[in-house]
């Protein structure tokens, strides 16, 4: 009997190190799996290498395809636009030295910085690239790759103002007329109309310069997994589900204002922990430097440590109404009447833990054309809303049915605003379905009434007022609500191709202003964004455009 | 016995396929576009046709599904629609994390529950049988997120025996918490299952017997009762290893563990439907073979068995 069992227990035993041998074996094809795949030796303490828990595992980090937020945050370490936001939020050199904008604002020169050179080496192996310095070909290259319709960037059309666009969409020709190299390190650029946020665009991170050799070498499909650029850190090691770890550009161009060299960080090691409360545990255990998110829980306790960071980011969270469909359609007495039935304040504090700024309107503040004073301002105020509900056709209530994608948070708000609804007379029910069925319905318009939110692209109401309720943006490209005022679109419209600020701010006030008045949404709130790092880590700055845009190229550790 | 296994692997095949056929036409019909999630919240509707007719979302249903089944039968699920990468291959990344769990776990399991099930027998209506009784039912019922978090505060914050979640650099310490979570529930299944099953061969005549010829009780015990004891406890062993891959999905994500159950969780999220099927289909895979397992083991717990 022993026997038999020990034989038992052996087969067994047999099966299961077989099994989890098949998965290695096919590691050993190809560098990034077969490193994923290897068992180091017990970890020591790192010494310059930030560690940071991350929510999840970036899909793509080749950035000509992503279009999320946590693949931007490793990107933005890896790879180099022409132009840059300062902390501000305005344009500022990147891989660009200095422009010249033509007379006519339809042509761009840009001047590239010397002495930027893609990454010698990645996965601790040289890269087909070499090394070797940027040049005006290389963006003329990158330009028309991502372009190119056969790549199918999901965010090539963000520069369809660009000379040729279309001709080349619709291959019929193999290049994009409007980008050529004037020579080495002059790069031009022109564009079918003036486009205000053009340079704004420019600095959206799918348009980072790209080594050929490597994206040939790797193919549109595997260059995701070898990522080469020209920014501070490096690409090491990508462990599915598990953890990314970058090193330190030892070539990188930049020097701090006393000649030395950056990044300072050794390497950035970001980790992937789904679950709030062990980011949360984690970061107190001092496993990590830094965590993506700060879980309601743990804020009140967040807030007093010196790490802590927070602050307003250009995003609004809003209740769509559909305006081509009952009961919204053709009441603006009833959307407004929505508008003045809820408490943001009560809600921002009660639901979000006071961590969002009341919205009444489309901008978000510190963005161009947002202006406190503004009318109407959506206050809470449930006898006017009552009114505007009797005006509307609704003496007596009415019900609707808000739907939601699935999440936690959302529920929490919509129940908070569920029973404020209450107060006045409308009756709420909630439906929560999940993102990919929400996205699909809004596309085509078919839910009266529902959850959305947006985050800037780009740091300009362009990318707000144009984007999300212009009606040439009706559908997928961003407005759900079937919003279609000829006025409003006439002023977006113009503002998009008038250069001077001054002109654009009061052609967006004034957009803003009519969005208000009209309430296709039920503004709600204004996102914050935070980051929450431990107390030695310094020169940590949030930039205003989200957390995820942070970069670590001056970023030290004191311990 | 060789045809035995034939006959069962060849009896599985409709299974597996069944599976598969579901599977794809659930993953169909549910609304959600992955080129549209794909895209992103803005979407350019010409770009959003060129990703569907990259994923060959644009052909017709039927076609889709002969598609996938002829490039199943070659073992090729087709490449994941969020990054690119061959599903098989996504899967034997992940292989290795749930393997290691899903064996530590049934290893914590049996370790636990065997003994438990088999003194609480011996000794029953004692302290010690109320109490792993009691434990028995808390692990049955406690949900696994719940021990989990706990878990890990007591373990990682309070006395700071284990480092933290993820899998560091692939040091078995890191397994342990998990491992013992996951454990917990087919570990008091099996304390249950074996205290029930040793109550009833004890009291049986042969048992009597064997006092009554004068062997020692821990040989009465350990020899003849338990092995024709174990019977159940074998089947019941099978089918919580395989259970144990749903497990997994809960324990893979509060641990951080980059193992199957959390791909899975990603790839519904993102109706990734190439991945969802790799995964169903693996899973299906698993409890054939699991059963399989069982079946075979048989024999050598009780030799009237016998596969011919």
């Amino acid at each position: 009997m022993f026997k038999k069992s020990l034989v038992l227990l052996i087969v067994m035993l047999l099966v299961v190190t077989t099994l989890a041998g098949c998965g290695q074996k096919p590691a050993q094809q190809s560098g990034s799996e077969q490193q994923q795949q290897e068992q180091q030796p017990a970890a020591e303490a790192p010494k310059n290498i930030l560690r940071m828990a991350i929510m999840s595992n970036p899909p793509k980090l080749d950035p000509v395809f992503a279009t999320d937020t946590s693949s931007s945050r490793i990107i933005y370490q890896i790879f180099e636009t022409l132009v840059d936001y300062d902390k501000d939020g305005n344009v500022q050199p990147l891989l660009a030295e200095s422009w010249d904008i033509s007379p006519d604002k339809k042509t761009y020169t840009f001047h590239l910085r010397k002495g930027v050179h893609f990454h010698k080496t990645i996965e601790g192996k040289p890269t087909a690239n070499g090394g070797r310095e940027v040049k005006a070909d290389d963006w003329v290259w990158t330009f028309n790759y991502i372009l190119n319709p056969d790549t199918a960037s999901p965010r090539a059309y963000f520069l369809d103002m660009i000379k040729g666009y279309k001709d080349y969409q619709d291959k019929k020709t193999d290049h994009i007329a409007g980008i050529s190299k004037v020579d080495d390190y002059t790069l031009k650029i022109e564009i079918d109309y003036p486009f205000a946020p053009f340079l704004s665009v420019l600095a959206y991170n799918t348009f980072n310069v790209l080594p050929k050799e490597d994206v040939e070498k790797y193919g549109k499909e595997q260059f995701n997994f070898h990522p080469v650029g020209t920014g501070p850190f490096k690409f090491e090691q990508w462990v599915q589900d598990d953890k990314i770890v970058l090193s330190k550009n030892e070539d990188y161009w930049k020097k701090d204002k006393d000649g030395n060299q950056l990044p300072y960080l050794d390497g950035l090691e970001f980790r992937i922990v789904t679950d709030l409360a062990m980011e949360w545990t984690e970061f107190g255990l001092g496993n990590f430097e830094q965590i993506e998110e700060v879980d309601d829980p743990y804020y009140a306790d967040a807030k007093k440590l010196p790490g802590f960071q927070e602050g307003p980011t250009l995003g609004t969270y809003y209740y769509g109404f559909n305006l081509t469909k009952a009961p919204f359609k053709g009441n603006k007495a009833l959307r407004q009447a929505f508008n003045y039935a809820i408490d943001r304040k009560g809600l921002i504090d009660m639901v979000r833990n006071g961590r969002a700024l009341p919205a009444t309107g489309v901008l978000p503040p510190g963005m161009m054309g947002y202006d406190e004073s503004i009318q109407p301002q959506y206050t809470f105020d449930p006898e006017k809303a009552k009114a505007l509900m009797k005006e509307a056709g609704y003496p007596n209530g009415l019900k609707v049915e808000l739907v939601y994608n699935t999440s936690e948070g959302h529920k929490r708000i919509a129940e908070a605003l569920q029973s404020q609804f209450k107060n006045v007379g409308i009756d709420v029910s909630l439906k929560n379905i999940d993102w990919g069925a929400l996205l699909d319905a809004t596309d085509k318009l078919e839910i009266p009434f529902f959850r959305m939110g947006w985050v800037a692209d780009y740091p300009d109401p362009d990318n707000f007022l144009y984007v999300l309720l212009n009606s040439a943006n009706i559908g997928p490209k961003g407005n759900y609500s079937g919003f279609n005022n000829k006025e409003f679109d006439d002023l977006t419209n113009q503002a998009r191709v008038e250069t001077d600020p001054a002109k654009r701010a009061e052609l967006y006030k004034k957009a803003e202003s009519i969005a208000r008045e009209e309430a296709p949404w039920l503004f709600i709130y204004h996102y914050t964004t935070h980051s929450l790092t431990q107390p030695y880590v310094k020169n940590v700055v949030l930039p205003f455009f989200g957390e995820y845009s942070m970069k670590y190229t001056e970023v030290k550790m004191e311990k | 016995m060789l045809n035995y296994i034939i006959r069962r692997l060849i009896g599985a095949i409709p299974v597996v396929l069944g599976v598969i056929a579901v599977v794809f036409i659930l993953t169909t019909i549910v609304p959600g576009d992955p080129a549209r999630i794909m895209v992103g919240q803005r979407g350019d509707p010409a770009t959003i046709e060129k990703i569907r007719h990259e994923m060959g979302l644009d052909k017709p249903l039927a076609v889709q599904f002969v598609d996938f089944m002829k490039n199943a039968l070659t073992f090729n699920l087709g490449k994941s629609y969020r990054n690119n990468m061959t599903v098989v291959q996504a899967l034997l990344i992940r292989l290795p994390v749930t393997i290691k769990l899903a064996f530590a776990s049934m290893v914590v399991a049996i370790i636990v529950g065997v003994p438990l099930g088999i003194i609480s027998a011996v000794k029953q209506y004692s302290w010690f049988d109320y109490g792993a009784m009691f434990f028995a039912i808390l692990g049955i019922s406690a949900p696994v997120f719940w021990v989990a978090l706990l878990s890990v505060v007591l373990f990682c914050v309070i006395l700071g025996w284990i480092p933290g979640t993820g899998t560091g650099n692939g040091e078995w310490i890191y397994y342990v918490l998990p491992s013992v979570v996951l454990g917990l529930r087919p570990g008091a299944l099996i304390a249950r299952l074996t205290r029930s099953s040793m109550l009833e061969i004890i009291r049986q005549d042969f048992i009597r017997t064997a006092r009554a010829k004068g062997l020692a009780e821990k040989v009465v015990i350990m020899k003849h009762a338990l092995r024709n004891a174990l019977i159940p406890v074998v089947t019941i062993i099978g089918i919580e290893t395989a259970g144990l891959l749903s497990g997994v999905v809960v324990t893979e994500y509060i641990f951080s563990l980059p193992g199957i159950g959390r791909l899975s969780v990603e790839a519904l999220v993102n109706r990734d439907f190439p991945v969802i099927r790799g995964v169903v289909l693996f899973m299906a895979f698993l409890f054939v073979l699991a059963n399989l397992i069982v079946d075979l083991s048989y024999p050598f717990f009780d030799p009237r068995i016998k596969y011919d």
